[in-house]
């Protein structure tokens, strides 16, 4: 058989993925931010068999100690390893950001499409509400909203998440405005479609990709978020790891022990970095707008 | 008694600049297996007419008028009822075939919706049924197609599913609105012939709208002429091409190129193409005066002040003006 018959065997699903990942694994930048966004994400989910120590665990000789063989990223006050804490960490920041960015989208995306599809008196009823939300600042709303629900970190995922709402609404409807006047939504609607059909089968699967792509600007948005709520004492409560409560209790000792901020800080930075640069290839192979 | 029956049709749109009269009074009958075409310039409200019918127009329209069609009142049927009849019993197919299917699903899939949707098909059923409709349509090797995804396909191809689409539920009526005018030349004979077969075997009625003569000759049985929202002209397609009685048909007649018979397409017995002087009226007020006096040359001053109403001039020809008659009979 040809190859060319060959070709024409697989499926045009199969390959349109294929082209797509070819895209992707062009960009360089983005390829890294996969892996170390995956490298993350493993950290969290196998902590138990990869961390070097429970992260509970005092050695009093290990007090404020600098980085050395035995323990790599040094230890913190109460003689925890902090290479532990940081692995552990990585499950509270996953934990958070994954959550935080479902919420948002459970919540965002029916309004959105409500707002975008039906106009009449929805629209400017919920624009108008969306608008005075937005005018918080992102960070400002969650610590807002986390001080009101308590600290613990589904309630800390529940305010960041609820905290994005407002953006996607806004960016969900954009599209929704756009899509509805695509000539495939008419012809669904002289095919008989009806309002749900229109808006499950033919606008909500042409948004997945610019959903998918904010979906990995709100994870690392959310990952700082958690830092920050824990930082502050709105999240993740010690002794639980947190790279957010860590970085609170390296505070005192910025002085003697600069490593104990120092890590977990690039810790934040690293997984935040990660997602940004996935989330920017991805933006750049799934839009086609972008493609020179 | 007629398969679809449109009265005294009346479309206007509200609009930051006042209201607009799309299309002014408009009636016409559909027989079945008839094939009515509706022609015009842009902007004469054919397409605004072919809409309205399904109801297919935004909110800022208003319809006023009758369309009957099986019993019902379409302007009048509640929602549900028009989606049943959406696609299944009169089936509508766009102009634009590029971006008339929906990217993210294969075709395969976005025709057997139209089926599952109102024939209750499973899946399995629609897609073999679908399968079908691709070879009826005249799609090659249909089984690879039906698999395929709309960017796969060339212009010709995806308004050909299109069709199949429109046909799946065997409608009783399909209104075409300018189904060629996007595609080459060639492909434009093709879907006309496909358009033509499908009326054969499946007794379809059609009304198509365009602005190319050339198809109307090719395949209409019957004509309406319409300009600024209200008709001009009504008649069977023969009479209308040897007695045009409106000057506007005349006009538009005259506008549709000749292939010269002699050799040079210069020189002595060359035809220059008419051009019909003037714009197309403002739509802002209904007409109180013939709306084509303006750019007519036989304009008096009766068309200034009065509306010509539509009057039987031949057998099954009418016209709405005030000096009908061919070429001919005005010199």
């Amino acid at each position: 058989m040809s190859t060319a018959a060959a070709e024409l065997e697989i499926s045009p699903r199969a390959r349109r993925r294929a082209r797509l990942r070819k895209r992707f694994l062009r960009r360089r930048l983005a390829v890294f931010g996969a892996l170390l966004a995956l490298l993350f994400v493993l950290m969290a989910l196998l902590a138990p068999l990869i961390a070097p120590y429970d992260p509970a665990r005092n050695d009093f000789n290990a007090v404020l100690a600098p980085p050395s063989g035995a323990y790599l990223l040094g230890g913190d006050d109460l003689g925890r390893d902090v290479l532990s804490r940081i692995i552990y960490g990585a499950r509270a920041s996953m934990e958070v950001g994954v959550l935080a960015t479902l919420i948002a989208m459970v919540v965002a995306v029916p309004i959105g499409l409500v707002a975008g599809y039906y106009r009449g008196w929805a629209d400017p009823v919920i624009s108008r509400i969306n608008d005075v939300v937005l005018a918080f600042p992102f960070l400002i709303l969650a610590v807002g909203l986390a001080a009101i629900f308590g600290p613990s970190l589904t309630n800390a995922a529940l305010a960041l998440g609820i905290s994005r709402v407002p953006i996607l609404v806004r960016i969900t409807r954009g599209e929704v405005l756009a899509l509805r006047e695509e000539d495939y939504v008419r012809a669904a609607i002289a095919n008989g479609a009806g309002d749900g059909v229109i808006l499950t089968r033919h606008i909500l699967p042409n948004m997945v990709n610019t959903l998918l792509v904010q979906a990995t600007i709100t994870i690392p948005l959310a990952i700082i978020g958690e830092s920050l709520l824990s930082f502050l004492g709105l999240g993740v409560q010690p002794p639980t790891p947190s790279w957010g409560v860590m970085l609170a209790g390296a505070q005192q000792f910025l002085v003697q022990a600069p490593w104990l901020a120092l890590f977990p800080g690039l810790a934040v930075f690293f997984a935040t970095l990660s997602f940004n640069l996935f989330g920017d290839g991805l933006r750049d192979v799934l839009d086609p707008r972008t493609v020179s | 008694m007629p398969l679809l029956e449109v009265e005294d049709l009346s479309v206007r749109f509200q609009t930051d600049d006042g209201p607009v009269h799309a299309v002014d009074k408009v009636s016409f009958e559909l027989d079945a297996r008839e094939v009515l075409a509706i022609v015009g310039e842009s902007g004469c409200g054919k397409s605004v007419t072919a809409m309205s019918l399904l109801r297919l127009l935004p909110d800022s329209a208003t319809i006023t008028g009758d369309v009957r069609f099986d019993g019902d009142d379409l302007l009048a049927a509640p929602e549900s009822r028009m989606r049943d009849i959406r696609g299944n019993e009169i089936s509508f197919i766009f102009q634009e075939p590029m971006t008339s299917l929906n990217p993210v699903f294969t075709v395969g899939r976005q025709v057997g919706e139209v089926l599952r949707r109102h024939e209750g098909l499973s899946k399995r059923a629609a897609r073999e049924r679908t399968t079908e409709l691709l070879d009826l349509v005249g799609i090659p090797a249909p089984e690879r197609r039906v698999d395929e995804y709309p960017h796969e396909l060339s212009g010709g191809m995806r308004q050909r599913v299109m069709i199949a689409m429109a046909v799946a539920c065997e409608p009783q009526v399909l209104i075409a609105d300018e189904p060629t005018t996007a595609l080459d030349v060639t492909i434009q004979a093709g879907i006309l012939d496909l358009m033509r077969e499908l009326r054969e075997r499946l007794g379809t009625a059609i009304v198509l709208i365009t602005h190319d003569l050339g198809v109307v000759a090719d395949i209409a049985d019957r004509v309406v002429v319409m300009y600024a929202g209200r008709k001009a002209e009504e008649a069977p397609v023969g009479d209308l091409f040897a007695h045009p009685q409106h000057p506007y048909t005349i006009g538009l007649l005259g506008a549709v190129p000749q292939p010269e018979t002699g050799e040079s397409s210069s020189g002595e017995g060359s035809r220059r193409l008419q051009e019909i002087p003037g714009i197309v009226p403002s739509l802002s007020e209904p007409a109180d005066h013939c709306p084509f006096a303006p750019r007519c040359s036989r304009a008096d001053d009766r068309s200034r002040s009065e509306v010509p109403q539509l009057e039987v001039v031949r057998p099954e020809h009418r016209v709405a003006c005030f000096h009908p008659g061919t070429e001919a009979d005005a010199r």
